[in-house]
């Protein structure tokens, strides 16, 4: 029996609803309440407030224009080195912070920058400084990433016309590569700063002191420090507004194209020796950056009491939790993401485009709210009937889940609906359906982005912070929270060692989902 | 005139990759090359623009060697088949980038752009996008550039292949005139013998990264004498 595509997308999306906007009406109706009004003024006036708006945006523009300002000249030096050696590599090195959770990232900022670091920075790290640091690790890579495919879609007549009307550095720019980069570059730079501003891990571990404090760690702190509901309400309100706002300017600016686009060869121009030298420098400065805090964390745990912590049954006990939530909201994530997607490939093939467009978003919903927002909307929600400590497990798995959820939409999205509008027609015509249409077509087709999607959804689950920190405990301490914990006691050892063995787990499981499910690349396509 | 002497180029170390050119074209002439796709046709009009370094031989033009010349300087405008023009600049922007790619153009050069557009018949378009232009409409504006720019020779890398029967036929009029006007000397690729028919009294086929036959272009259609010609015209 066949079941139409319509009854499992339909579940999902009233799940989602009843994920989103439950924790949000609980907000809302809470809000409501007297001693939780919005509308305080004292509360909205308070100076804490201020400093806490002020520093989450602040550093939010800092580490956008730090991240994306030299990816710009980085991703052009790659672009300009087509042949260079070890290329595949270093770009190999440059995905890595997607899947490095942020409490790894910033062991490594200690590890180099930290008073006993290879360029210690001393107190002055934890503040603005180490934020910055650990924001520029993560999001440098990754506009390098999106930026790095503009060049090789520039047709190389271009670069011929270029050369041929004896453009110089500056006119090439000015001329062929700036217009390409103009269309994309305020989306790039919106979506930087949306992350920076939702960051939590780096802001907590490295800032969360009354002059370093974000919204996002403002919210934790009101409710598991402060014990203040209503703060945390207000303040996850704001936080809401903000974000919707970023991520409508985000939609507004972005360019993404619907179909594949052509990638042209790699031109080959006769470069000055002075421009390549450039490119090798910004590149092997670009590459010191990104590699050295994993290599210093390497070795700082490999000589920390990295054996004596293996012994530990706490060790292991954050471990399987990890790879348990990680696990489990992966696959979750992924199953919802493919009902979404199948349905809204569906729809776009009827002509119902704008059903198509809106059932794809819902499975994006949770890029405008953050999931600390949803985290404490069911905080409050549930608490009053409920010990929010014992259903830890469930809901850290669901909003991990929910927050995969775009990146299954974007891995999978644009494969599934090429999928069903190339053999759609010729799937009906053989009469291939359900299972079969599954094994024999949607299968090789998909389980390359499959693969992807439930990798990254793994890997960002398993190194979630925000979520655990607000419901996990002693007990129920994943390898993050475990860190967490370890760094607020000053066991900068044992966090080292504890954070060496959560990379090396992302890394695998990592590894392993992508080339289990994907497969060789020449395989799928 | 337009000298190609031993020209070779190997793409790789194959010795069957192995090109080897010799050709000359007048002043005034517009000289068709057909022949199979991969057959070297491309890869000429690349080496005499300056896109490939030849391992031995010689481009002349006019007594002067233009190997040693670096892109920039060597006579020569080239329209390809397609991204003749930047899409986000207008119809005179783009065709001012041919006489100074930092665009501060004299009075004198500013005329010779709204000139040159105007003898291509764009004069009402000149802040039009790209975009807005008809396929036709956008090779005129490269055929402008190329008559600002006033190097010699002119290459048309299958620039109409993309447009109708009508509007090829048009705009091949339109070269030939131009480089009657100007003396220069254009090589044209094509895939339709009627191309070469229109455009060129002379016509060069080219196989396997030779010069196969040159002859005046109605005989060489009709003679279709190497088998490879005929084979490749029997497939028209």
């Amino acid at each position: 029996m066949i079941i139409p595509r319509a009854i499992p997308a339909s579940l999902v999306l009233a799940l989602l609803a009843l994920l989103v906007l439950a924790p949000m009406a609980g907000l809302l109706h809470l809000s409501a309440l007297p001693g939780y009004e919005p509308g305080d003024l004292r509360f909205w006036e308070s100076a804490y407030l201020r400093r806490v708006l002020f520093f989450s945006i602040w550093q939010a523009v800092l580490s956008t224009l730090f991240s994306v300002l030299p990816a710009i000249l980085v991703a052009r030096a790659f672009a300009m080195q087509p042949d260079l050696p070890l290329r595949r590599l270093l770009l190999g090195l440059f995905a890595l912070p997607l899947v490095v959770p942020g409490v790894v990232v910033v062991m490594g900022v200690v590890s180099v920058y930290g008073s006993d670091g290879w360029l210690p920075m001393g107190r002055s790290l934890y503040g603005i400084n180490g934020i910055l640091l650990a924001h520029v690790f993560f999001n440098l890579p990754l506009a390098v990433r999106l930026l790095l495919p503009l060049w090789q879609v520039i047709p190389q007549h271009h670069w011929q016309l270029g050369e041929q009307l004896g453009m110089n550095a500056w006119q090439r720019f000015r001329f062929i590569e700036w217009p390409m980069l103009r269309e994309t570059l305020p989306g790039v730079l919106l979506l930087v700063f949306m992350l920076c501003l939702t960051s939590f891990a780096v802001v907590l571990t490295l800032g969360g002191g009354p002059r370093s404090t974000t919204v996002e760690v403002a919210i934790y702190q009101s409710l598991r420090f402060d014990f203040d509901p209503a703060r945390a309400v207000m303040l996850a309100l704001l936080q809401l507004g903000l974000c919707m706002l970023v991520a409508m300017l985000t939609l507004k600016f972005q360019r993404m194209p619907e179909v594949e686009i052509a990638i042209s060869a790699p031109y080959r121009s006769r470069r000055s020796t002075l421009s390549s030298v450039v490119n090798l420098l910004l590149i092997g400065a670009a590459t010191l950056y990104v590699g050295l805090p994993l290599l210093s964390l390497l070795i700082d745990a490999l000589q920390g009491p990295f054996f004596k912590m293996v012994t530990s049954s706490q060790l292991w006990q954050a471990f399987a939790n990890t790879l348990f939530i990680g696990m489990s909201a992966a696959l979750l994530s992924v199953l919802a993401g493919w009902f979404l997607l199948q349905y809204s490939a569906s729809l776009a093939r009827q002509g119902r485009v704008t059903g198509a467009r809106v059932v794809e978003l819902a499975g994006s919903i949770v890029y405008v709210i953050p999931p600390l927002v949803i985290a404490t909307g069911m905080f409050v929600l549930l608490s009053p009937h409920v010990d929010v400590f014992d259903w830890v497990y469930p809901i850290v798995i669901a909003i991990n889940a929910l927050m995969g959820l775009p990146f299954v939409v974007r891995c999978l999205g644009p494969s599934m609906r090429q999928s069903h509008a190339r053999y759609h027609r010729l799937c009906l015509s053989l009469d291939l359906q359900g299972w079969n249409r599954f094994r024999f077509i949607e299968w090789p087709l998909l389980r390359r982005p499959l693969g992807l999607a439930i990798a990254l959804v793994a890997v960002l689950a398993m190194g979630d912070l925000g979520v655990i920190a607000l419901f996990g405990s002693t007990q129920t301490a994943t390898l993050p929270l475990m860190i967490y914990q370890q760094l607020g006691a000053y066991l900068i050892s044992q966090a080292t060692v504890t954070a060496l063995l959560l990379l090396l787990l992302c890394l695998a499981v990592f590894a392993l989902l992508e080339r289990g499910i994907g497969g060789k690349p020449d395989v799928a396509n | 005139m337009l000298l190609i002497e031993d020209l070779q180029f190997d793409y790789s170390a194959e010795p069957a990759s192995n090109m080897h050119f010799d050709l000359s074209v007048e002043d005034g002439e517009v000289l068709s090359l057909i022949g199979p796709s991969g057959s070297g046709k491309s890869t000429l009009l690349s080496l005499i623009a300056g896109f490939l370094s030849a391992q031995r031989g010689r481009i002349v033009l006019d007594n002067n060697e233009l190997q040693a010349l670096p892109v920039a300087e060597r006579p020569v405008s080239i329209v390809f088949q397609q991204h003749n023009l930047f899409p986000h600049l207008d119809l005179y922007t783009n065709v001012a980038l041919g006489i100074n790619p930092s665009l501060r153009l004299l009075p004198a050069q500013i005329d010779a752009v709204r000139d040159a557009l105007a003898r291509l018949g764009l004069a009402k378009m000149q802040r039009r996008k790209p975009a807005e232009l008809s396929g036709g409409q956008r090779q005129r504006v490269a055929l402008a550039r190329a008559l600002v720019r006033r190097r010699k020779i002119l290459l048309l890398d299958e620039a109409f292949a993309a447009l109708g029967p009508a509007m090829r036929a048009e705009l091949l009029d339109l070269v030939k005139t131009l480089v009657g006007e100007h003396n220069m000397t254009a090589l044209l690729i094509s895939h339709q013998p009627s191309d070469a028919l229109i455009a060129s009294t002379r016509t060069a086929f080219i196989c396997e990264g030779r010069v196969s036959m040159l002859a005046p272009t109605a005989e060489l259609l009709a003679a279709a004498a190497p088998p490879e010609l005929r084979d490749y015209l029997g497939s028209q």
